[in-house]
C-alpha cells in the first residue's frame, strides 16, 4: 500500500513538472500567441465567408464580409452579400455603429445588439483576445474528449472588459505551438452560447486559421463555418473609422 | 415613361462598366414587387363627402407596384460618382397604369484641402437620432412610419464635410436653385451639424437657415446606457423626443419614444376642426346644396397633410423578434390627447436574396380620435424583394 502511494506521489510530482513550463508562461503571450494566427499583423483586411449549416448538414445561408480588423479593439465590417449590400458595423473598442444602405445615418447599437444572428457581428469582426481577455492556465489536457492526444494547453479566460463578445471563454491552445485548437464560449448569463473548434492552415506546421466551425448550443445548434478566404495587410485611412464618414460613402472601394 | 428614365439607365450603365471608369465600379440593385390594399372609411369628413357627392375628392386606393431600384459607384481620378434611380410601374393608382422613373441620388464627391470634402447634386442627407420622428432632420426631412419603406429621394445641394477620429463637421446648402418663396422640404436653406463621440455617447448640434422659416438650432444625443440598453433623446425649437432601445439576449428588442411637436396643429385647432366638422353635417338639413357640404367637407380633409404628426403629443412604442431569416414587429402610435391609435403588424422572411415582408396597419380608439377620421383606417401590404 504504501509502494503504491509512493508511485503515485512519484507520477504526480514528473506530472507536475513537466507542466510547470507552460504553467510559467504568463496568459497574455499565450493569448498574443494565438491571436497570432488569426490576426498575423495589427491592420488586416480579412475576406470572410460565412456558411451555416442545418442540424442535418444541409446548408441554410451563406454570408460574405470584408473585414478591416485594425490596432486598438477598432473593427470595421462591411456586408457584401446581395440581400445585405451596403450594411456596415463599426467596433471601437466597447463602441458599435450599425449603417443601413439607403440612409446615411448611422444607429448607435448595444452590446446585445451586436450580437444578434448566427455568426454574431463579434464572432467575424474580433480576431484576438489579447487585451479583452484574462485568466489562467488550468493545465495540460486533451485537445479533444475523443483522442488522449494530441495534449493542449487548457486556459480559463474572462472578459477584462465590458462589451466583448463572450463573458467567459475555455479555450484550448497547441502545447507546443499555441496555435488555437477550439473554445467553450460562454455569454454574460455564463450559459455555452457556443463551441468552436479552429481549422489551421496547415496540421503539421499551421501558420494561421484557415476557417472556424462555431456550433450554436443555445437554441437551434446550427454549425456555422467561418472562412478566411484572403488576409492582407491594410491600414485603413483614419475617416473610415468615423460612424458619420461610412454613412455619408455608399462606396469605400 | 419620363425622359429620366432611360437617361437614368445610361448613367448608371456607364457607372457599371468599368471601361467608363478609371479606377473601378460598383453595382447593385433590386427588383421589388409590392401590392398596397387600402379599405376606404366609412367614417370621417370625406366619406361624408363621398356619401353626399361620389368622387369628390380622390382616396388612396389599393395599389401594385413593381419597382427596379439601382445603384452605381464609380472613380474618375479624384471625383467620385455616385448614382441611384428607380423605376417603377404602378397600377391602381392615381392615374392607373403610371409608370416613372426618378433619380434618388445623382451626385459628385472629391477632397478638397485641410481633410474637407466637397459634394454636389441630388444626395440624401439623413440626420438626427430617433426612429418615429426626427426634429433635426432639417435636410431630409423624410416622412417617417411609412406603411411600406421607399427608397430615399435626395435634395439638390451642395455640401462639405470634415472627419476626423472622433468628430465630423457638414455644411449644406440644400434647394440651392429653388425660388426664393418655396417652402416645406424644398425650401432653400442653409444646414450644419456638428458630431462628437465620446466613448458611450454620440452629441449632435445643428443649426438651419431657411429662406421662409429663419433660424433654428438643434441638439441630439445618444447614449448606450448599458449592455442592453440605448437612450437618445432631440430637441429643436419646439419639437422635442426622448426615447430609448432595449434588447434581450432572445433577440427581442423594445423600441419607445415619446414626442412632442408644436409645428402641428394644437388641440384647441384640433377641437375646431371637429366641431365644424359638425356643423357641416348639419348644413344639409338647413337647406345648404350638398355639393357645397360636400365641397366643405372634403376641404376639412386637408387637415390630415397639415405635418407629419397629427398631434402634437405622441407616443410610440415597438416590439420585434428575430429569429434565424424571420423578424416580427408591432407598433403602436399613441395619441394621448384623443387616445386614437395606429396599429402595425408586420414580419419579414430573408433569403439569400430574396426579402418577403408582410404587414396589416388598423386605427382605433374613440370615433372621436383624429386618426378614426382618416380616409383609410385599414390597409395591408406584402411585398417580395430580389437583390441583385
Amino acid at each position: 500500500m504504501q509502494r503504491i502511494l509512493v508511485n503515485t506521489l512519484a507520477a504526480l510530482a514528473m506530472a507536475v513538472a513537466a507542466t510547470a513550463p507552460a504553467l510559467a508562461q504568463d496568459i497574455p503571450t499565450l493569448l498574443k500567441d494565438a491571436d497570432h494566427y488569426r490576426m498575423g499583423a495589427d491592420n488586416l483586411q480579412v475576406d470572410t465567408q460565412v456558411s451555416v449549416f442545418h442540424t442535418d448538414g444541409s446548408p441554410d445561408k451563406e454570408r460574405r464580409y470584408t473585414v478591416f480588423a485594425q490596432a486598438g479593439r477598432k473593427s470595421l465590417v462591411l456586408m457584401q452579400s446581395p440581400v445585405e449590400k451596403g450594411q456596415k458595423v463599426l467596433m471601437l473598442g466597447d463602441d458599435f455603429w450599425l449603417v443601413m444602405p439607403g440612409s446615411q445615418r448611422p444607429l448607435r447599437i448595444t452590446p446585445m445588439q451586436k450580437l444578434l444572428g448566427d455568426a454574431s457581428t463579434g464572432d467575424i469582426a474580433t480576431m484576438s483576445w489579447a487585451g479583452d481577455y484574462t485568466g489562467q492556465l488550468l493545465g495540460e489536457e486533451p485537445c479533444s474528449a475523443e483522442a488522449k492526444t494530441p495534449v493542449c494547453l487548457h486556459l480559463s479566460l474572462q472578459a477584462a472588459r465590458k462589451g466583448v463578445t463572450y463573458q467567459r471563454i475555455e479555450l484550448w491552445i497547441g502545447k507546443t505551438r499555441h496555435e488555437p485548437v477550439r473554445a467553450d464560449l460562454f455569454v454574460q448569463s455564463d450559459k455555452l452560447a457556443k463551441q468552436a473548434h479552429f481549422v489551421m492552415d496547415q496540421a503539421a506546421h499551421p501558420a494561421s486559421v484557415s476557417e472556424m466551425v462555431l456550433v450554436d448550443q443555445l437554441s437551434n445548434k446550427k454549425e456555422t463555418r467561418i472562412r478566411y478566404l484572403a488576409r492582407k495587410d491594410r491600414t485603413v485611412p483614419e475617416e473610415w473609422l468615423n460612424p458619420m464618414f461610412l454613412a455619408h460613402s455608399p462606396a469605400l472601394e | 415613361m419620363r425622359s429620366l428614365a432611360p437617361t437614368a439607365l445610361c448613367v448608371l450603365a456607364a457607372l457599371a462598366t468599368p471601361a467608363a471608369c478609371a479606377d473601378g465600379s460598383d453595382f447593385s440593385g433590386q427588383v421589388r414587387s409590392y401590392g398596397v390594399y387600402r379599405q376606404t372609411a366609412n367614417t370621417g369628413p370625406l366619406a361624408q363627402a363621398h356619401a353626399l357627392q361620389p368622387g369628390i375628392a380622390s382616396v388612396d386606393g389599393s395599389t401594385h407596384t413593381v419597382q427596379l431600384e439601382m445603384r452605381g459607384n464609380a472613380t474618375l481620378g479624384p471625383v467620385s460618382l455616385h448614382a441611384g434611380t428607380t423605376l417603377e410601374a404602378q397600377q391602381g393608382g392615381d392615374p392607373s397604369g403610371n409608370t416613372q422613373g426618378r433619380f434618388n441620388e445623382a451626385y459628385a464627391s472629391g477632397n478638397v484641402a485641410a481633410g474637407w470634402q466637397w459634394s454636389a447634386g441630388k444626395r440624401v442627407a439623413s440626420w438626427d437620432v430617433g426612429y418615429g420622428f426626427r426634429p433635426n432632420d432639417v435636410v431630409q426631412q423624410e416622412q417617417r412610419r411609412t406603411l411600406v419603406a421607399q427608397p430615399l429621394e435626395g435634395r439638390p445641394l451642395l455640401m462639405a464635410e470634415r472627419f476626423s477620429a472622433d468628430n465630423a463637421w457638414s455644411l449644406v446648402w440644400v434647394n440651392p436653385t429653388q425660388q426664393a418663396s418655396t417652402s416645406g422640404a424644398r425650401e432653400r436653406a442653409l444646414a450644419g451639424r456638428g458630431y462628437w463621440h465620446s466613448g458611450a455617447v454620440d452629441w449632435y448640434a445643428f443649426a438651419r437657415q431657411g429662406e421662409q422659416t429663419g433660424g433654428s438650432l438643434g441638439a441630439a444625443v445618444s447614449w448606450v446606457a448599458s449592455d442592453a440598453l440605448e437612450l437618445h433623446a432631440s430637441v429643436r425649437g419646439g419639437q422635442q423626443l426622448v426615447g430609448g432601445t432595449w434588447t434581450h439576449a432572445s433577440q427581442v428588442s423594445l423600441l419607445v419614444e415619446a414626442w412632442h411637436d408644436s409645428t402641428t396643429w394644437s388641440n384647441a385647432q384640433w377641437s375646431a376642426w371637429s366641431a365644424r366638422n359638425l356643423a357641416l353635417s348639419q348644413w344639409q338639413a338647413r337647406g345648404v346644396p350638398a355639393e357645397a357640404v360636400a365641397g366643405n367637407l372634403a376641404q376639412q380633409a386637408n387637415a390630415f397633410g397639415v405635418a407629419g404628426n397629427l398631434r402634437q403629443d405622441n407616443v410610440f412604442a415597438r416590439v420585434s423578434w428575430q429569429h434565424e431569416r424571420w423578424e416580427t414587429a408591432l407598433d403602436l402610435l399613441y395619441t394621448p390627447a384623443d387616445r386614437g391609435v395606429v396599429a402595425t403588424a408586420s414580419f419579414a422572411w430573408t433569403g439569400e436574396r430574396v426579402k418577403l415582408e408582410a404587414g396589416l396597419r388598423a386605427t382605433a380608439g374613440p370615433n372621436g380620435a383624429i386618426v378614426r377620421q382618416l380616409p383609410v383606417q385599414r390597409q395591408g401590404y406584402a411585398a417580395a424583394t430580389w437583390a441583385f
